[in-house]
Order: C-alpha cells, then sequence, then structure tokens
C-alpha cells in the first residue's frame, strides 16, 4: 500500500486508484487505434487451424491440448499474457473431469509455473507422476520450478528421471543448468554444449532453449566473451524471444552498452520486461525521450498492482532500485520477490537492494542460500562479499554498489 | 507402448512445453466505473473500458484482417460490442436488476494498449439504491485471467473492487439507507403493480361483482336454471355491501402480506410458472363462482385462500430485494400499503357504482353473468399461457407484466 503511495505520488497523476484512461472520439475512421496479431505470421494461421479443429472436436482432449500449446508457445515467445489466458481457458472444461487427462494437467503446471505459483504447480506434477512415473516433461517442468525455489535436491532427482529417455539433450540441459547455478557453472556448460554438438538436428526452439542455457552458464563461470556469442545464436533461432531479450539486455547494461541495448529493444516496447531494460538504457543514454517512458512503465506497474497480480516482483524491484533510486521501495520488493523465486538474478537484485539501503542483514537469506547452493556467479559473489564486510563492519556499506 | 508414451512427451516438448519463466505483459483488464446521475436519481452513470485486443479475440473487429484496428472498424462493430458485453454484467441496485442501456462509444488508452469504451446508465428500478451489487462474467470463458476492476463514486466516497471467475461478484453500500424515501418508493411500486396486473383486479372485482346481490336460497322454481339472474336479489342498503367488500379485502390483504413477505425474506419459494398458472385459476374460479356459485355466504374466505398464492405473485416484482432488516420492514410495508391502495382506487367507486344498477338486468345478466365469462375467457387464456409457457397472439394488452 505505501509503495503503491509512493509510485502515486512518483508519477504525479490522480490515476493510481481509479484507473480509467480519458475516454475520447477519435479524430477519423482511419485512425489506427490497436496493432492486433495478423494471418502473415504463421503462429496465427496456425490457431485458426487448431481452433476450428478444436471446435470441431470438442471430445477429443488432443485438439483441445494442441490449441491450448499453441497458445502458450505464442505466450512464451512473445510475453503476451493474455495468451496464457487463453491457453488455460482451453483446457479449462478438462480440468474439470475426475481424473483431468495428464496431458492437460501438464499444460496446467506449465501456466501455474509461468505464473509464479510454483507450489501449485509442483502440486500437480507431483499428481502427474503419480499417475505416470515416467512422464519427461512433467520431471523437466518439476525439475525447473523446484531450481528456481531453490530447492536443488529435488530438481537434481527430477533431472535425472530424465536420462536415458528419448531425448539426451533435454536430459543434459536439466543439469547442466543446475551445475550452473550450483557453483559448477564450467560443468554444466561442457555438458550442453558436448549434447548439443552430438545432436545438431534439434528443433529450433529447444536448440535455442539450450543456447540461452550455455549463455547463462558461460556468464555464471565469467567466460563473458561466450556468453554473448551464445545469446546472439540463441536470439537468431527465435528473433524476438521475450526472456532471450531481456537477458542479453540486462548483460549488455551490466556491460555498459545501453545503446546496443535500446536498439536490441527499441522494436519490444510492449513486452514490460523489454521496456523496463529499455528505460534503463534511456537513462544511461540521458535521452530526452527516458522521463516519459520511465512514466510509463511506472503507470504500467501500477496497472498491474492494480489488478492484484504480483508477478513482476523482481522487475519492479530493478526498476525501484536503478530507475526510481528508491532504496526502501527496491529492498522491500527484492525482499517479497526472494520469497518466491531464487534463480542467481533474484539473489542479485536482493543484495543490490540491501546495500543501497545500508541493511547489509537484510540479505542474510541470500548469504546463507550462497552457503547452501554452492551459487558462483561474478555479480553476485562481488556483492556478497560487499555484503559481508558492510555486515562485519557494522557501517553503511558504499551506496555506488548498486547499478 | 513405452517408445510411443516418450515419442509423445518429446512431441510435447518440440510443440512447447518447455518451462517458461514468466509473461511480461500485464494480463487481460477491464475497467468500470459506476457514479450516480446528478440529474436523475434512478440512473447510474456507466463507463466500461474493454481491450480492442480482447475484443477482437471474442468477436473480431479487425474486418479487414490487417491487424490494424481502426477507429471506423470499432464503430462499425459496436451494437455487437454492446451486446456481448452488456450481456455479461449485472447491475443490482438493493437486489434488483437494473436495466443496462447503451449510450455512446468512444475509446481510451491503458497502459497496454487501446479500449474500447461503452457508455452506457444503468437505470434500476428504485431511486437511490442503498446498495449496489455488481456482478461481473465478461470473459470468464476466454481467459480466467481477465479481471475486471471496478469503480464505483457515491455519495462523496470512491470504493473499488477486482472482479474475476473466482469471485465475480461485489456489493457494497452506497448510502445509510433512508427508510421514509424508501417506504413512499415501494408504496408507488405496490399502487402500480396492481394497476398494471390485471389479473389481481379481475380475481378482486370477481369477487365482488356480486357484493350488491344476495343469492337467494332454497329450491329452484318452474322454469329457473341456476345460474338464472333471477336468483340473483339485490340488497336493500348499502351497508351490507360495504361490510362484503370490507370482508373480501381485509382477508384477501392479509393472505397475501404473509405469503408476500415469506417470499421476499426467501423462506417460502415456488416456481413462477406454477405461481402465476394458480393466480389465472383463482381467477377462473372467482368468476366461476358468479355463474354457477359453490360459495355465496364466505366470499371472504374464497379472498383469503388465494390471497396466498396472490402474494407470491406480488414477491416477483420484489425477487431478489436485499435489505438491511429495518429497510426491509420499510419497504415490504410499503409495498403491500401501496398493492391496498391500488385496490381500493379501483374498488372503492365500483361499489356505489354497482349499487344504483344492482336491480337492472343488465347488472344482473350483463355484467354479473357475461361479465363473469369473460373473465373466465380471458384467464382461461392466461392459464394456457403460463401453464404451456407460451404467448398468445393478441393477447398482449391484457397480459400482466
Amino acid at each position: 500500500m505505501i509503495r503503491k503511495l509512493l509510485l502515486c505520488l512518483m508519477l504525479l497523476a490522480g490515476r493510481c486508484f481509479a484507473a480509467p484512461g480519458e475516454a475520447y472520439i477519435p479524430a477519423g475512421d482511419d485512425v489506427v487505434l490497436q496493432q492486433v496479431p495478423t494471418a502473415v505470421d504463421p503462429r496465427v494461421r496456425q490457431f485458426a487451424v487448431l481452433r476450428a479443429q478444436w471446435q470441431k472436436n470438442p471430445d477429443h482432449v488432443e485438439q483441445a491440448t494442441a490449441l491450448s500449446i499453441a497458445y502458450l508457445d505464442y505466450a512464451r515467445g512473445t510475453g503476451d499474457a493474455r495468451y496464457l489466458g487463453r491457453a488455460a481457458a482451453v483446457i479449462d472444461p478438462w480440468l474439470k473431469r475426475a481424473p483431468p487427462p495428464l496431458a492437460a494437467m501438464l499444460i496446467d503446471a506449465t501456466i501455474l509455473q509461468s505464473r509464479h505459483l510454483f507450489n501449485e504447480s509442483k502440486a500437480e506434477l507431483i499428481e502427474v507422476l503419480g499417475r505416470d512415473r515416467d512422464n519427461a516433461q512433467a520431471w523437466l517442468t518439476l525439475a525447473t520450478v523446484a531450481q528456481v525455489q531453490g530447492d536443488m535436491d529435488t530438481s537434481r532427482y527430477a533431472c535425472a528421471h530424465l536420462i536415458g529417455g528419448s531425448d539426451a539433450l533435454v536430459a543434459g540441459a536439466c543439469l547442466g543448468a543446475l551445475n550452473a547455478v550450483t557453483g559448477h557453472p564450467h560443468e554444466g556448460y561442457q555438458t550442453i554444449q558436448t549434447l548439443l554438438r552430438a545432436e545438431p538436428l534439434e528443433a529450433p526452439a529447444i536448440q535455442s532453449w539450450a543456447q540461452g542455457l550455455l549463455a547463462d552458464a558461460a556468464l555464471y563461470s565469467g567466460d563473458d566473451a561466450q556468453a554473448e556469442a551464445h545469446y546472439r545464436s540463441a536470439l537468431q533461432l527465435s528473433p524476438g524471444d521475450n526472456f532471450l531479450l531481456a537477458d542479453y539486455a540486462d548483460f549488455l547494461l551490466d556491460h555498459q552498452r545501453p545503446q546496443e541495448a535500446a536498439d536490441l529493444l527499441k522494436d519490444y516496447t510492449q513486452s514490460d520486461t523489454s521496456f523496463l531494460r529499455l528505460c534503463m538504457a534511456e537513462q544511461m543514454l540521458h535521452l530526452p525521450q527516458a522521463a516519459a517512458d520511465i512514466a510509463q512503465m511506472g503507470s504500467r506497474f501500477a496497472a498491474t498492482d492494480q489488478r492484484g497480480s504480483y508477478l513482476y516482483r523482481r522487475e519492479e524491484a530493478l526498476f525501484a532500485l536503478s530507475v526510481q533510486r528508491d532504496a526502501a521501495g527496491a529492498l522491500d520488493l527484492a525482499q517479497q520477490n526472494w520469497t518466491v523465486q531464487k534463480a542467481p538474478q533474484d539473489a542479485r537484485i536482493l543484495l543490490q537492494a540491501a546495500l543501497f539501503a545500508d541493511q547489509p542483514a537484510a540479505a542474510q537469506a541470500v548469504l546463507d542460500f550462497i552457503d547452501r547452493t554452492g551459487l558462483r556467479e561474478p555479480q553476485v559473489d562481488q556483492l556478497a562479499a560487499e555484503v559481508r564486510r558492510a555486515m562485519q563492519a557494522g557501517a553503511p556499506a558504499v551506496r555506488g554498489a548498486a547499478r | 507402448m513405452r517408445a510411443l508414451r516418450i515419442f509423445t512427451a518429446a512431441a510435447a516438448l518440440l510443440a512447447g512445453l518447455l518451462p517458461l519463466t514468466a509473461a511480461a505483459h500485464k494480463e487481460s483488464d477491464s475497467y468500470l466505473t459506476l457514479s450516480p446521475d446528478p440529474a436523475n436519481a434512478q440512473v447510474l452513470k456507466g463507463q466500461w473500458d474493454i481491450a480492442l485486443r480482447d475484443l477482437d479475440f471474442a468477436i473480431g473487429i479487425d474486418a479487414n484482417r490487417d491487424g490494424a484496428i481502426t477507429w471506423g472498424e470499432v464503430k462499425a462493430q459496436r451494437g455487437a460490442i454492446e451486446r456481448y458485453a452488456l450481456q455479461r454484467l449485472v447491475i443490482k441496485g438493493d437486489g434488483l436488476s437494473c436495466e443496462l442501456q447503451p449510450v455512446g462509444q468512444m475509446a481510451s488508452e491503458h497502459t497496454d494498449g487501446a479500449y474500447d469504451v461503452i457508455m452506457f446508465n444503468a437505470v434500476c428500478d428504485k431511486e437511490i439504491p442503498n446498495r449496489l451489487t455488481v456482478i461481473y462474467h465478461l470473459f470468464e470463458d476466454l481467459d480466467p485471467y481477465h479481471r475486471g476492476i471496478v469503480t464505483i463514486h457515491a455519495a462523496g466516497q470512491t470504493i473499488g473492487a477486482v472482479l474475476g471467475p473466482t469471485g465475480s461478484s461485489a456489493s457494497l453500500d452506497l448510502r445509510q439507507p433512508d427508510r421514509w424515501l424508501q417506504f413512499k418508493s415501494f408504496v408507488i411500486d405496490g399502487v402500480w403493480h396492481i394497476w398494471t396486473g390485471p389479473d389481481h383486479l379481475l380475481f378482486i372485482l370477481s369477487l365482488l361483482l356480486p357484493a350488491v346481490l344476495m343469492r337467494r336460497q332454497g329450491p329452484l322454481q318452474p322454469g329457473e336454471h341456476v345460474w338464472s339472474g333471477s336468483r340473483w336479489q339485490p340488497v336493500n342498503s348499502l351497508g351490507p355491501a360495504l361490510w362484503e367488500l370490507i370482508k373480501v379485502v381485509s382477508a384477501f390483504t392479509l393472505s397475501h402480506s404473509v405469503t408476500l413477505s415469506l417470499s421476499v425474506l426467501g423462506i417460502v419459494s415456488l416456481p413462477s410458472r406454477l405461481v402465476e398458472s394458480g393466480i389465472a385459476l383463482s381467477v377462473i374460479v372467482a368468476a366461476l363462482n358468479n355463474i354457477y356459485p359453490v360459495v355465496t355466504n364466505r366470499v371472504w374466505l374464497v379472498a383469503f385462500a388465494f390471497g396466498f398464492i396472490h402474494g407470491l405473485g406480488f414477491a416477483s416484482a420484489l425477487a431478489g430485494l436485499q435489505l438491511p432488516p429495518m429497510a426491509m420492514l420499510a419497504s415490504l410495508g410499503g409495498f403491500n400499503v401501496g398493492v391496498e391502495i391500488g385496490q381500493e382506487s379501483v374498488v372503492l367507486p365500483l361499489i356505489p357504482l354497482a349499487y344504483l344498477v344492482r336491480r337492472t338486468r343488465f347488472y344482473r345478466i350483463g355484467v354479473l353473468r357475461w361479465g363473469s365469462l369473460l373473465i373466465v375467457a380471458v384467464a382461461s387464456l392466461w392459464l394456457v399461457e403460463r401453464i404451456f409457457d407460451i404467448l398468445i397472439p393478441g393477447l398482449g394488452f391484457l397480459t400482466p407484466n
């Protein structure tokens, strides 16, 4: 609530609680109000086909899951959350059956995971595995959810179940990604790289996913040049992929290359994650449009808060810290975020926020987590060392630590 | 078998079930604002902003499929948008549904794109409802994560709610109930209910037509049929006729008040088809009794007995009424008083008139017999309509609302 008020004060706009934008009559019939996906996009053409099949065969779960997965895939690629809801609506009737089809439950678990309802996702996956012990999809998603939650033992257990399955790369990437965040980024990198070279004919989506994991692993082991090369190949395989754009933009901003970040993101302003990085780049470049875009970003967060969504705590913390320089707000958000997810980026933002707010002890949970999991990442290592020093000194930390 | 299953799993992976990090856009919302119309106490002004992207997905707005929705395309779909959206929204004042009337179309910009704006009036049954309820069903079948963000401005305060499939309704108190105002407005409702509901009136009328006559008892005289007008003898003074009127109306009032209250309070509930058919039947019975008399002395008992079913019928006008206990008492009391006034206003002038012409053949044969027969005919058609749930053409003007 306080944060919302602060945001309102920051925006200096009266729209924090009452949302409707000013209603107006457009100047003419030709005025374009909204871009929507067109049939030029093959994915949209596929929606029409799958939708027709689904409507024709309402009793076939295969048609429902095919349409739902197509929506989900689109949501992943573009980051457009509306398609998550559409994917959920298609399988909803199937989830109400007893017992629900496994395929529908798997989609639901993936949606729950993307909505950061990790515990709910986990529970559903465990139910699926209770009915089908060898469900590779369920093990993979479980491994991911557990890893994001910092439950590395469960993640390792789940990855192990993929070994010997039909897809060696998926199994290797699962373990490699886990090694990368538990202090063995180099080994993780080698595992994924070897398997990727062995299977050059994998689908682009899988290859791109593996390239993204390679980039992360390279980054954690301090090999920035390798990391950048992998980000670029991943983006070549799936151009415009929302998560790759955000990760690569973070990389560029970390390396003081805001102009390249701005160029990378300029066509993806609809995505909140991309737009946030664009705002950060514009601020670093002192561009004239920075102020307006930052205000717009604030409105977007206010709008998500208003609907009661708290999916973007990491991004909101990043915004509060890097753009608004709001120490207390950023620390509060970073701590809330840490209770939900524990990826290296989440560790980093909490360490930064704690230092910036002169409350190093607030990041104690991250220090414990690093000790427990062995997480190594150059930025995290450096920040953790600063936090430890600040705690020992009992003195205010250096403010420059935060980006 | 095992190979096939693993193949299926791998196919799912390829098709796009790779773990997601998080969505990066705001999910779908609509923004609904309600505020009282200063010019008309029965009206709430509504503004409902719905994303063009969502409308395009639901009903198709981008007519030429070029990926760019123009204002012209939005205007062309105005009727379809209003029908689609307003059917999925219910606004109730004190539990009574308000009629949603679209009055204009505009556009607006929100953080995630352009929205169609439906300007509408919510015309409520009652003046200035105390308690407003919004029931929201938009897009619940297309996107379970869609939310309706509702803001209500009333009496200097602003209240909000976020509605979606798991919590689709919100109620809030707009002001402290003004019981006197409430009482008055329900009195008017009661009067109108009687005036516009010919079935209740015809029932009372059928019972009162013979009030100015007396049924001669004893064996039939030669050449006399049981339905002959000659068996009806005029009363000698107005006194007994008025006494009859008082008894009938009081008995009717007593019994219909009981069931009206029980029904509105939700204690008794019968299907409306059954109630409405019962009312039509009561009119037939009452009118037939004037042609082929069975009950002649204690007509008030008939009024009392059938009053119960008429009370359930009155309650339909107040179905769903939700008020705090004291306000409920004021409303129910007011409605009952209104029903009484409505009845008296019709029968009081009628009885002296009937008294004056009671000796004429016109009254005994024309009014009492043929009038009652006409009532039986009309009520029989109602009965058919209500039992079979059909509409008989040409009967509209006589159909109670």
